[in-house]
């Protein structure tokens, strides 16, 4: 090849470059070696010991549907896991709500309500599921009423800075004519705002559900009741086909359920459509 | 040196694409590919390269070493052999965005670099030196470290050329490269491309009757799957309303002729 | 009275859907056992055990640093892991690169893998390779593939398909379109996304920690079942932070991708 008139720029040179990426991948595995080793985890020993991935699975397999029949309340707690997801969000919505208007900036009292307001709204969102749901065991022991309350709480977080943002960003427009027509700032917010923010409100219901269900299964092992405790008690009594039968169910659920919510979601928003 | 033979192509419910279509291109030539919307243009360019399957016939070209190549052969081998020596221009670029010039001009040299090579040590400080030449040839050079997706459309079209002639292809397809062109941009592509008709043949799918009158050697004209016309691109406007026809408005009409042609 | 009748017929509309959906709460409650006499208890109980939470042990909070950072350190392992995997996951489960039953296949094992709260995985890890944290690094890793994986397969298939007939023009071979195109279309977007789930996976790590995988949500659920309850408030605390500091690190390193470019 005849002499090239044009450099290649130095940063581009493949030789540069690979040099470069070979500097990236070693110092990478230099660092996770490093982790690992502060961890004190050894992966050869997952190596080694993959016989008792195979042992396990072995003993899973199969599954035992017939615990359904043996055990009928699988079903009830299929059901509980369900609800504890249902009425965790709602009531976590509701009170989201009330907190949301309080943290909006154009339906707030006044600023340091707001500020208050927010930082509640914050700390929660902070706070992982488990840390409530343990305080909670303590105050209002085992079961799913501490798991629901715990859910609860966690969807105020969920939700609160969700809604008081979409309250922020509603159209002035209907709230200042209530405000013209005379009407005091409840007025306001029971008719202007909140059917603005409504849609949004009900969507965000959906997806914080399909959230709480996965919780509530996660929720339930710690003691939380559903189908996750029974799950864990089948585990801690090493009736290994039994867990496995409980893990089939909690997907089937987990699927069944978003595919019931897509269904109820439609239909809500044809409806909606016809209300209209 | 290129030759499509009986090229058919038949969709599944009977229609006809592309009816018997026979041409050869030899060394030097220019081939505007002309024709209405849907007379199958592009459908021709990509059976050649093998983008799209064939019915019947085939498309054979040879090296100067009488090497033979098929890209409508079924053989995976085969078609990259003849893909890499196959230098493809197509409308709209297709260049990936995100990627520097420079890159998206050495992706051209992939089909002569082994899969695992180009995987874990990737290219050659030589072949980015290459790289670079043909960048030159199409001005670019001082673009090389751009990232493609800020250039505009007739910088791309030049990127694209720099790819293709970096492929050392045996000929070089064109699929409307200047379709999305200002005429300022058109101007600068085709006095490009005419230069590498001379080295190796160029077939190009063309709107613009002047264009292909100016810088063309030969016209084939396509009218649904069939050629009508093989022959000097010098088309008169009778010839042109046979080729576009149904008397409608054709491109030549919607052209504003170019400036100072 | 006229008005009245007016605003009721309004609301007819509503009466249905909105019965439904009292029965449902009802039943819903029931089932959970919600009990308000439980509650008022459990309120009262609450506070007079603010007592005991508060003041935090302030000199547990250097002990608590180990804990969390070893909480981190799980994500940070398992997070990178789960984001190559799933490029695997998300080569496989694309329309545009995979014939149709790897598609389906994979498409199908991330599906399942959606299903399975990570706390599900986490048991069954532990079920074979025992408590602590490498179960909860893997169990958290082929968390991410889920959702990841789906990402990576739909921003693939979301490729214009000009670009990928192009590059095989050339004579590239279908590992090489995507070493050369397909990865680095995805690659900024699927950093961004594993930061995010980062993030997520923080949160993961506390529960997966309680159950035994460490980290401070071991510490936490320790100090409870020990009712050591002051160190349980600094271990909640510490907590706090860690989950807020991950969050805003997320936040700040997704919005410099988003700005300039690759990091």
């Amino acid at each position: 090849m005849s002499a090239p008139s044009f450099a290649v720029p130095h940063a581009l040179l493949p030789s540069v470059r690979l040099r470069r990426r070979l500097v990236i991948l070693a110092g990478s595995i230099a660092a996770l070696a490093g982790l690992l080793v502060y961890l004190r985890v050894d992966p050869i020993a997952a190596v080694r010991d993959f016989h008792y991935v195979t042992d396990l699975i072995r003993e899973m397999l199969p599954p035992n549907f017939r615990l359904l029949a043996v055990k009928p309340s699988i079903w009830n707690s299929l059901v509980q896991t369900v609800s504890m997801a249902f009425l965790g969000t709602l009531v976590g919505a509701g009170i989201a709500l009330v907190l949301s208007v309080l943290a909006a900036s154009n339906t707030s009292p006044n600023r340091w309500t707001r500020l208050a307001v927010r930082t509640l709204l914050a700390t929660e969102r902070c706070t992982p599921n488990i840390v409530v749901l343990l305080v909670l065991l303590i105050a209002v022991g085992i079961g799913p009423f501490a798991a629901t309350l715990s859910l609860s709480i966690g969807s105020v977080g969920m939700f609160g800075k969700l809604f008081a943002d979409a309250i922020e960003h509603v159209d002035p427009g209907p709230s200042e004519a209530i405000a013209a027509a005379g009407g005091g700032r409840l007025h306001a917010i029971r008719y202007a705002v909140l059917p603005q923010v409504l849609p949004s409100v009900v969507a965000n219901c959906f997806y914080a559900f399909d959230v709480n269900l996965r919780a509530a299964v996660a929720l339930g092992i710690f003691g939380g009741g559903g189908i996750g405790f029974e799950l864990n008690v089948a585990r801690s009594v090493l009736r290994y086909k039994d867990m496995f039968a409980c893990l089939i169910l909690i997907m089937v659920l987990i699927n069944l359920m978003e595919r019931v919510a897509d269904f109820i979601r439609k239909r809500l928003f044809s409806m909606e459509g016809e209300l209209r | 040196m290129l030759e499509v033979r009986n090229l058919v192509k038949r969709l599944p419910d009977g229609r006809v694409l592309l009816d018997g279509l026979n041409f050869r291109v030899e060394r030097g030539e220019f081939v505007a590919l002309i024709g209405a919307s849907g007379a199958g243009k592009s459908l021709t360019m990509r059976a050649i390269v093998g983008l799209t399957s064939v019915s019947e016939g085939e498309v054979v070209f040879t090296g100067e070493t009488g090497k033979v190549y098929r890209p409508t052969a079924t053989s995976a081998k085969e078609l990259r052999r003849a893909r890499r020596n196959i230098g493809c221009i197509f409308q709209g670029c297709n260049l990936v965005r995100r990627l520097s010039v420079l890159d998206n001009v050495m992706i051209g040299r992939l089909g002569r670099i082994h899969p695992l090579r180009s995987w874990f040590y990737g290219f050659t400080d030589q072949e980015a030196r290459e790289a670079m030449e043909s960048l030159d040839r199409v001005g670019m050079a001082d673009f090389a470290a751009r990232v493609t997706g800020s250039l505009s459309g007739g910088e791309m079209q030049r990127v694209a050329i720099a790819r293709a002639i970096y492929q050392h292809p045996l000929f070089y397809l064109a699929d409307e490269p200047i379709a999305a062109l200002d005429p300022k941009n058109t101007e600068i592509t085709m006095r490009l491309l005419q230069p590498l008709a001379c080295e190796n043949p160029i077939l190009g799918a063309f709107h613009q009757p002047d264009v292909v009158s100016r810088f063309c050697t030969r016209a084939i004209a396509l009218r649904k799957g069939r050629i009508i016309y093989d022959g000097s691109p010098h088309l008169s406007s009778q010839q042109l309303a046979a080729i576009y026809g149904d008397g409608g408005a054709h491109p030549a009409d919607m052209q504003p002729a170019l400036v100072g042609s | 009275m006229r008005s009245k009748e007016f605003s009721l017929a309004r609301y007819r509309r509503h009466a249905r859907p909105a019965i439904v959906l009292v029965a449902l709460v009802i039943a819903a409650a029931w089932q959970c056992e919600v009990n308000f006499r439980d509650l008022l208890k459990g309120i009262a109980k609450g506070l007079s055990m603010l007592a005991f939470f508060f003041p935090p042990e302030w000199r547990a909070f250097p002990e608590m640093i180990h804990p969390a950072l070893v909480t981190v350190i799980i994500c940070v392992i398992a997070t990178p892991i789960g984001a190559a995997l799933s490029i695997f996951f998300g080569l496989a489960g694309a329309r545009n690169l995979a014939p149709p039953w790897l598609r389906l296949l994979c498409r199908s094992l991330i599906a399942i893998e959606r299903g399975l709260p990570e706390i599900v995985i986490l048991l069954i890890l532990v079920a074979a390779f025992g408590l602590g944290p490498f179960a909860g690094i893997m169990a958290l890793a082929i968390g991410s593939i889920g959702m990841l994986g789906k990402l990576v397969s739909d921003a693939i298939e979301e490729i214009d398909g000009r670009v990928l007939d192009s590059a095989a023009a050339v004579g590239a071979t279908r590992l090489q379109v995507i070493r050369h195109v397909v990865i680095p279309e995805v690659l900024p977007s699927l950093v961004s996304h594993s930061i995010f789930r980062f993030e997520v996976n923080v949160r993961a790590s506390v529960l997966l920690g309680a159950v035994g995988a460490g980290g401070i949500g071991y510490e936490l659920n320790a100090a409870i079942n020990q009712l050591e309850y002051n160190r349980a408030t600094a271990a909640a605390l510490t907590t706090l932070a860690l989950v807020f500091v991950s969050e805003r690190a997320s936040d700040f390193l997704r919005a410099r991708i988003l700005g300039g470019g690759t990091v």
